[in-house]
């Protein structure tokens, strides 16, 4: 995963949520298909990617999912 | 698996449409690859695959318990659609069981099934700082209690399965109690609240207990420490995974498809080495270490066939020096008796299990498939989509653990009639040879001396008419499932009268073989469904009951009775039962073709069949 492309295609394909490079700014009561749900298995799916652990209540306070990349991306 | 396909399908939205693929798509896959697949396949809506697919079974299954659990949609998702099954999930809020299930037609409302996940945390989060074993006690108590009773009153209101679980025992419980004696006391304690809650099923017959001691036991850990204290999901996804594993398996139990007949091969299967080449006195099986694990796999095997379950051998052999090793060999645990139908011979292994399936009558969706080679399953699986296919590898260690990583023959509650039923399917193969014997029809119908009691169905009878309902594909009416909560209650209605139809003829009893399900209404007798086994039609079985549940209406003062047909993938073959009876349609909806019968002529019942009935029944 190197660029919040890569990020987008893997939320994609690993969540099956609709999100683009435009919606990836969109705060989570605004995504459509968001759930909770999805945060605990992103969570799953980044440590895998990137092999390095993240902060769940980090991740639980992001507002988006492009907060949730740089949370990802800067650890 | 072909995770990559099921990705561009999902890129691509074709996956409504490729919806029947699915199931082998996921073939195999491996834990995180079924978790992934289950994310893209709930992002799917139900709807646009009925749309594409109408026939597809449906699940419609209502969530609740205790800590987070939206984790467990995605896993039931690709767990069901393993089977072909789709998944209709209503999750509750976090942590409302206890009202949930104090609400039955509320909270259930007409879902299959009720999953009421619980954990430890309903326990160790009540217990005070710092806590003692009396303490432990005490909450255990008051908690199973709790459940007991919500079980109870919710088994009693609701048609749905109630699906309840043990609760898991993790680690960091006993080990926060320094002395061995107190860790002990607090393991009992545990283990006899978990012996209560599993004990519920005995007293409810809508109540299913999954015990996750044996899913733990399999090195799946049950906590998840960050996901437990940041999420409240106490038990970690992997575990709930494979609770959603046997969930699968209970609805394809409950949606009436599931598995009949282990369909073996021998060689590097049954036993070592390969019976042509090696010879009887060759292959491996009993006295030596691999052959005692090839001895240890037909001990598996024989155990689920005792319950019910089909057995046959499908090898690429010839068929004299097979039949001489199940005959003869010391080292085996399988005997020919054991086996419905051994076929051996060179043929494609997809051709003979169509024709075994024909053979059976049933379909060959209801087999399961074991081989250790790649290239016969490889062969089975594009063939034959509906077979499932157990891999067995070069190991005979891992046989056992192979077969019985799924539970594809699952079931709620055994009857007698399941103990019977492999003999009586042999029974069925010496009718046959019994037939070919003759040179009509009608004068084998009459040699074979076929005998009929159709009686008001008895208590200790109604777990088998509930089975009937729910394993009969073909002579099947409506195919409306009924569990045995559903058939209790219309045998404690008075105006239902459901019937059981035993059979027995010169070759052996053939037991509980059908069920109607009929029902008075004023002057009017409807017949809510007719369900007879594969094994039996075509005997005039069917017709003489018919003609005499006429007969009765007529005799009893009806002026009318009312049947339905509703066509499903596997029914056809019946579809003009009532009409060749006299009856007339009279209406057709989404529900079927509605029939009316008004008594004024009533039809010949078959001269060969000895019928008696007993339409009042005594209660026993």
């Amino acid at each position: 995963m190197r660029s919040i492309d890569d990020f987008v295609a893997l939320v994609r394909d690993e969540l099956g949520l609709p999100v683009t490079s435009e919606t990836v700014g969109t705060g989570f009561d605004e995504l459509p298909g968001w759930d909770s749900v999805h945060l605990l298995a992103l969570m799953v799916v980044l440590e895998r990617e990137t092999s390095r652990p993240i902060s769940l209540p980090d991740l639980l306070e992001a507002p988006s999912l492009a907060g949730i990349y740089e949370l990802a991306a800067g650890a | 698996m072909s995770a990559d396909e099921l990705t561009s399908l999902h890129r691509s939205g074709r996956v409504p449409a490729e919806f029947p693929r699915v199931p082998r798509l996921l073939d195999g896959a491996t834990p995180d690859e079924l978790a992934r697949a289950g994310r893209l396949l709930a992002a799917v809506d139900p709807g646009e695959v009925l749309r594409e697919h109408p026939g597809t079974p449906v699940l419609k299954a209502a969530v609740t318990g205790h800590g987070t659990l939206s984790g467990l949609v995605p896993s039931l998702t690709a767990e069901l659609a393993r089977h072909g099954t789709l998944l209709r999930p209503a999750a509750s809020d976090f942590d409302s069981y206890v009202f949930d299930l104090s609400d039955p037609e509320g909270f259930a409302g007409d879902a299959d099934v009720v999953l009421c996940v619980l954990d430890h945390d309903i326990v160790t989060g009540e217990l005070p700082v710092p806590w003692k074993v009396t303490d432990l006690e005490r909450v255990l108590a008051e908690k199973v209690s709790l459940v007991a009773g919500l079980a109870g009153r919710f088994a009693a209101a609701s048609r749905a399965t109630l699906v309840l679980n043990t609760l898991p025992l993790p680690r960091s419980v006993p080990a926060q109690l320094v002395d061995h004696r107190s860790r002990a006391l607090a393991g009992a304690a545990w283990r006899e609240a978990n012996a209560r809650l599993l004990r519920l099923t005995a007293e409810h017959s809508g109540v299913v207990v999954i015990d996750l001691d044996p899913l733990t036991a399999e090195g799946v850990p049950v906590t998840d420490p960050r996901l437990g204290v940041y999420a409240k999901a106490h038990l970690a996804p992997g575990l709930l995974a494979a609770y959603a594993r046997e969930v699968g398996h209970l609805a394809r139990h409950l949606t009436g498809r599931g598995k009949k007949c282990l369909v073996l091969d021998l060689d590097d299967t049954v036993w070592g080495g390969i019976l042509g080449e090696d010879g009887a006195e060759g292959i491996e099986v009993g006295h030596s270490p691999r052959g005692e694990a090839f001895t240890a796999f037909q001990r598996v095997a024989k155990q689920i066939t005792a319950q019910g379950v089909l057995l046959a051998a499908v090898s690429k052999n010839d068929l004299e020096p097979v039949r001489e090793v199940l005959r003869d060999h010391p080292g085996m645990v399988l005997r020919e008796e054991d086996f419905v139908r051994v076929v051996a011979n060179w043929r494609p292994k997809h051709d003979n299990l169509r024709e075994l399936a024909a053979d059976l009558n049933i379909g060959v969706d209801a087999f399961v498939f074991a081989d250790d080679s790649p290239y016969e399953r490889g062969l089975v699986r594009r063939e034959l989509p509906g077979v499932a296919v157990v891999d067995l590898d070069r190991e005979p260690a891992g046989h056992p653990g192979a077969l019985l990583a799924d539970g594809w023959f699952d079931t709620v509650e055994l009857s007698d009639e399941d103990h019977a039923r492999p003999a009586r399917y042999r029974q069925e193969m010496a009718r046959r040879d019994f037939l070919e014997s003759f040179d009509s029809i009608e004068e084998y119908l009459r040699e074979l001396g076929v005998t009929v009691r159709m009686a008001r169905a008895a208590s200790r009878e109604l777990p088998r008419l509930s089975q009937i309902t729910l394993r009969t594909n073909q002579f099947n009416l409506t195919t409306r499932r009924l569990r045995q909560a559903d058939v209790e209650a219309l045998a404690a209605d008075p105006r239902a009268f459901p019937l059981a139809v035993h059979a027995s003829d010169r070759m052996g009893d053939n037991g509980v073989v059908g069920a109607v399900f009929a029902r008075r209404d004023g002057g009017t007798v409807h017949i809510d469904n007719f369900l007879l086994s594969c094994r039996v039609f075509s005997r005039g079985i069917e017709q003489a009951c018919l003609a005499a549940l006429l007969r009765h209406a007529k005799d009893t003062g009806a002026a009318e009775v009312r049947a339905s047909y509703r066509p499903s993938a596997k029914n056809g073959k019946v579809a003009d039962f009532y009409p060749r009876s006299g009856f007339v349609p009279v209406a057709e909806d989404e529900d079927g073709t509605h029939f009316r019968h008004d008594l004024a002529e009533l039809p010949e019942p078959p001269e060969h069949v000895r019928l008696t009935t007993d339409f009042e029944g005594t209660p026993s």
